[in-house]
Order: structure tokens, then C-alpha cells, then sequence
């Protein structure tokens, strides 16, 4: 069977930043609109400030998970090639002693994979699965309704120091206990929304507000034009300054 | 709320190194055997700004999230700069960055991955030799800090609190320095009281390494009361950090260290996310 998906990422860089210094990522490129698919892979990645090239490191991680080749239960293997593939990529030409120091330390990103399955059913529900390191997170809608969050529930689980999948491999050496998994079943007319931090902060505190946070994000690149959206969220201080990726997903 | 403003290249912050380069910094202190107090200083301060210069570091360069001074206190009170910088009061951390005396290999013992350590070559850049010469003039020092810094916060009114890191042995030949420290916590931008971080290195016997007390119970003599007593409080965040890094600060807890590392300083401001298992 397949489900038809109309899906667009929406992204913005940290205000006052150029836009090649965005440094998350995702998974597909391209939007879609009702395309029928047996299986269907998106992720989104949030590379870290703090670290350097971590904006390449968020597209490999996207790439490869949405092509099969991150192994949840097999991370720390199946992430070498990734971090051989990233070391090569900055390993390129001599850097100055500051920048040799900061790649010695590696790189950082969270990810959050999202596989929808059409199964054999009649095209009408299906299995989800999702897979996450940090803090980008999903939530599942249906009837106007939240069914599901992950990785994350609520806006005081943020913090300013999350564990995140490293280039180096001896920085994911407790890797096992903070890769986060989950399943579930989607219905036709659901909406998953794959958001990187400052945007899943603020919608949590919407509804911790008793807000529909949802509408919003219903309403972007239709009714509500996303970028000056988030430009008026960051002047009123609503949202945290930083680069912001909204995926959304709808099932026809 | 305080301390919370955006560190960012269009609103830096600043960090301003007041160092002793007083003849008695010529003696020994207890860190390590044989060592004077004025290269426990040059350690200090170069290790300080290697890791404020790392902190800043993208693949594009440097990004100028702090402007940076070093004022020295001894035979003569002036900015202790050489080579390029000579002379200047403050500059973008990434002048700072490209301007090093000279660039040292070290070896530094890391994590193999397997449960062993290797050693490992490191670039260590040198702003500073130690310098010892003439009295301790701290009173007329920290007024120096506190011109420079009016000026800076003149022209950045809302930055993030500027930074002092004063490195000494404490012993002030100019009077009672209490009363210029507090002239200087007294400045502020819009968002809190400039941060005041004594580092007391000391070559009395009795003095065990200390972090962050909250009393100067446990203080060996005047000189460190003097220095705990004009330190700042560490700010909420700063201390969630220390946290993070083994410290248990109390909510009293003071900017002040004894014979101990400072780079938490520079770990413990936030411009951006900062994983957990970056070390």
C-alpha cells in the first residue's frame, strides 16, 4: 500500500547571522505535495553552536539516516564512516592554531529520524518509528489534538547542554543511554511536526499556556508567511534567538 | 532578569585582565615547587585566553564575541600587550587570536577511547612572559579597569556584564584596594553589575587550593579575605556550570579562586549550545 504525504521544511538562521552560518539540517530537500509512497524517512539535525563545521556534520547525519545507514541499535558503528567522511572534509587545507584546536574537540549535532509506513493496510493508517539524540523533537497531531511528543514533553526539559551525537567516536562513548526510540501508528488527515530546539520550546509553552500552537504551524507558508512569523516571535521574545527548522508532514 | 542578555557579534560582551607583575611576584607559591608566582600568572592568563579564543572559534575565523584587555600592575600600570597589540586597551577577541607572542607544542594527556590516555601534541599560544618588577599600586590599578570600562559600557549599554579576571598575590602596596573593587562592581550595563573574579595566587604555606567558597572561613590570611571579600557573587548560571564541572557552589558562592584554575570563567558564559559531552 502507500499513503499520499504533502510535506515542506521551513527554515530560518539565527537573527543577525548570514544564511550560510544556518546550521541545522534536513531531510528530504524537497517539498512534496501528495505524493504516493510505501515509506517514507525524514530527519532533522541542530548542529551545535559551540562546536566547529557542525552545520556539515547536522547534513551528513540527516542524509544518512534518512538512507538507511545510521543503525539505532548499532549507532556508534554505523556513524564511523560519517565521522571518517567529516574529519577528511576538514582535514582538507592547514588552519590557523585556534581552528586545529576547536576540530580536535570534533563536532556536534542532535538528530531526530522520523519513518512513516504505509504497511498493508488500505493506505488510510499506518506504523510510525522515530529515533533521537538531543533535543529536536516531533509532535504528532490529530483532531486537533496532541497524541504524541518526542523526544521531549515539555518546555523545562531544554536545556543549554544536551548530550549530542559527536564526530569523534570517543565522545559517544555512553551514546547507549541517551539515544531515545519510539513507535506508534499514524491515521490519514494526522500531522507530525519535526522542530529543532528554540521552535519545540516555544510551542510546549504555548500549551503549557493552554495555547493551539498547532494552528500556527497548520497555518505557515499558506496563511502566515514563516520567516517574518518567527522575525515577530524573536522581537516580542517569545523564542530564543537561534537558527529554527520546521518539518511538516501531513497525511492525506 | 540579569545576566541574561544575548552574547552575541552584535552585542559582545568584554573581558578585561587585571594582572600583578609586582617585584613579588618573583617569589614561589605553593601551586608547584619552584615555580613563581609570575609564571603561575602567564600560565594563567594564556590559558585563559587560549580557551576564551577556542570558546569563539567557527570555521570561518574568530567571532568577535568579546573585546579583550590585559592591564598590568607593577613598575607601571598600562595595557600589557606586546607585538601588535601594543598599547591597546581593548580588541576583538580575533586580533587577539592572530596575535600571539609565539605558538608552543605541549603534550596533553587525553582519553584513548578504551579506557586509557595517550599523549597527545597541542598548540599552546604565548601572549605573556612572566614579568616581576616595582610595588603592587592594586588601588590605582582598579581604577584604570573601572576608565576603561565606563568607556566600554558608554558604547555598549546593553551588553552582557563585562568580565574582570584579576590575577594577584594580594598584597596592595597603594592602600586598601576594598573600596575601588566595589567602585568597580558598582558599574553595569542594562543588564546586571560588572563581574569582579579574583584569582589569589599565594605563596603562604597554609594555603590549600580553593574554588568558589561562599566564607572566607577557611582562607589562609588577610590577602585572600581581602580578594574573596571583593569578588563578586557568581551568577545563577555560572554556578549551574561549576555544577556541571564537579564544583558544588552554595548560592553565596563568591568569584574567587586560591592557587586554582580559573577557565571555568570562560566555560561559564553562554553563547550557544554547548553539548554535554564536549570536553
Amino acid at each position: 500500500m502507500t499513503m499520499r504525504l504533502f510535506y515542506e521544511a521551513m527554515w530560518i538562521q539565527k537573527a543577525g547571522s548570514p544564511e550560510e552560518e544556518y546550521e541545522d539540517a534536513f531531510w528530504p530537500r524537497r517539498s512534496v505535495s501528495g505524493e504516493s509512497r510505501q515509506k517514507e524517512t525524514f530527519a532533522i539535525a541542530d548542529g551545535a553552536t559551540e562546536s566547529s563545521f557542525s552545520g556539515v556534520w547536522a547534513k551528513q547525519l540527516v542524509r544518512a539516516y534518512c538512507r538507511g545507514r545510521i543503525d539505532p541499535l548499532r549507532t556508534n558503528t554505523s556513524l564511523l564512516p560519517k565521522q571518517r567522511g567529516w574529519a577528511r572534509f576538514v582535514g582538507r587545507k592547514p588552519l590557523p592554531w585556534y581552528a586545529e584546536e576547536k576540530i580536535r574537540n570534533g563536532t556536534f549535532s542532535t538528530i531526530l529520524g522520523l519513518t512513516l509506513d504505509a504497511g498493508s493496510e488500505n493506505g488510510r493508517s499506518g506504523a510510525w518509528n522515530a529515533f533521537a539524540v538531543g533535543d529536536s523533537c516531533f509532535v504528532h497531531i490529530r483532531d486537533e489534538e496532541i497524541l504524541s511528543t518526542f523526544p521531549l514533553s515539555n518546555a523545562a526539559e531544554f536545556n543549554n547542554s544536551p548530550f549530542l551525537l559527536g564526530s569523534n567516536p570517543e565522545s559517544n562513548k555512553d551514546i547507549e543511554i541517551h539515544i531515545q526510540t519510539a513507535k506508534g501508528r499514524w491515521e490519514s488527515e494526522d500531522t507530525f511536526y519535526l522542530m529543532t530546539d528554540a521552535l519545540a520550546a516555544w510551542f510546549f509553552r504555548e500549551v503549557e499556556d493552554n495555547g493551539t500552537p498547532w494552528r500556527s504551524l497548520r497555518d505557515l507558508n499558506r496563511d502566515l508567511p514563516f520567516r517574518p512569523w518567527i522575525e515577530d516571535l524573536r522581537t516580542k521574545k517569545q523564542i530564543r534567538n537561534d537558527d529554527v527548522t520546521l518539518y511538516r508532514i501531513e497525511i492525506e | 532578569m540579569a545576566y541574561s542578555a544575548e552574547i552575541s557579534r552584535n552585542n559582545p560582551s568584554c573581558f578585561l585582565f587585571l594582572i600583578d607583575q609586582s617585584g613579588s611576584m618573583a617569589d614561589t607559591f605553593t601551586g608547584e615547587a619552584g615555580k613563581k608566582k609570575a609564571d603561575g600568572v602567564a600560565d594563567a592568563i594564556n590559558k585563559l585566553l587560549q580557551n576564551l579564543v577556542i570558546r569563539c572559534a567557527k570555521e570561518e575565523g574568530v567571532r568577535d564575541y568579546f573585546h579583550v584587555g590585559v592591564l598590568g600592575y607593577g613598575a607601571n600600570i598600562g595595557p600589557a600587550f606586546g607585538g601588535a597589540l601594543a598599547g591597546k586597551e581593548l580588541a576583538p577577541i580575533s586580533e587577539i587570536a592572530n596575535s600571539p607572542a609565539r605558538i608552543e607544542e605541549r603534550n596533553k594527556k587525553v582519553d584513548d577511547g578504551a579506557g586509557g590516555l595517550i599523549d597527545q601534541k597541542i598548540k599552546f599560544p604565548i601572549w605573556f612572559e612572566p614579568t616581576s618588577s616595582g610595588g603592587t599600586p592594586m588601588c590605582q590599578a582598579l581604577n584604570g579597569v573601572k576608565g576603561i570600562l565606563q568607556r566600554w559600557l558608554g558604547q555598549h549599554p546593553n551588553c552582557f556584564p563585562p568580565a574582570v579576571i584579576h590575577i594577584t598575590d594580594g598584597e596592595s602596596t597603594d592602600g586598601d584596594p576594598g573600596q575601588a573593587m566595589s567602585d568597580l562592581k558598582a558599574l553595569s550595563s542594562n543588564d546586571g553589575n560588572v563581574l569582579l573574579f579574583n584569582l589569589h595566587i599565594s605563596s603562604n604555606a597554609n594555603a590549600q587550593p580553593i574554588a568558589f567558597p561562599d566564607s572566607s572561613a577557611s582562607l589562609p590570611d588577610q590577602y585572600s579575605r581581602l580578594l574573596f571579600d571583593g569578588a563578586s557573587v557568581l551568577t545563577p548560571f555560572m554556578r549551574s556550570e561549576a555544577s556541571n564541572h564537579g564544583f558544588n557552589p552554595s548560592e553565596g558562592a563568591k568569584c574567587f579562586v586560591l592557587n586554582a584554575d580559573l577557565v571555568l570563567v570562560i566555560q561559564a558564559l553562554d553563547i550557544g549550545t554547548k553539548p554535554s559531552n564536549l570536553r
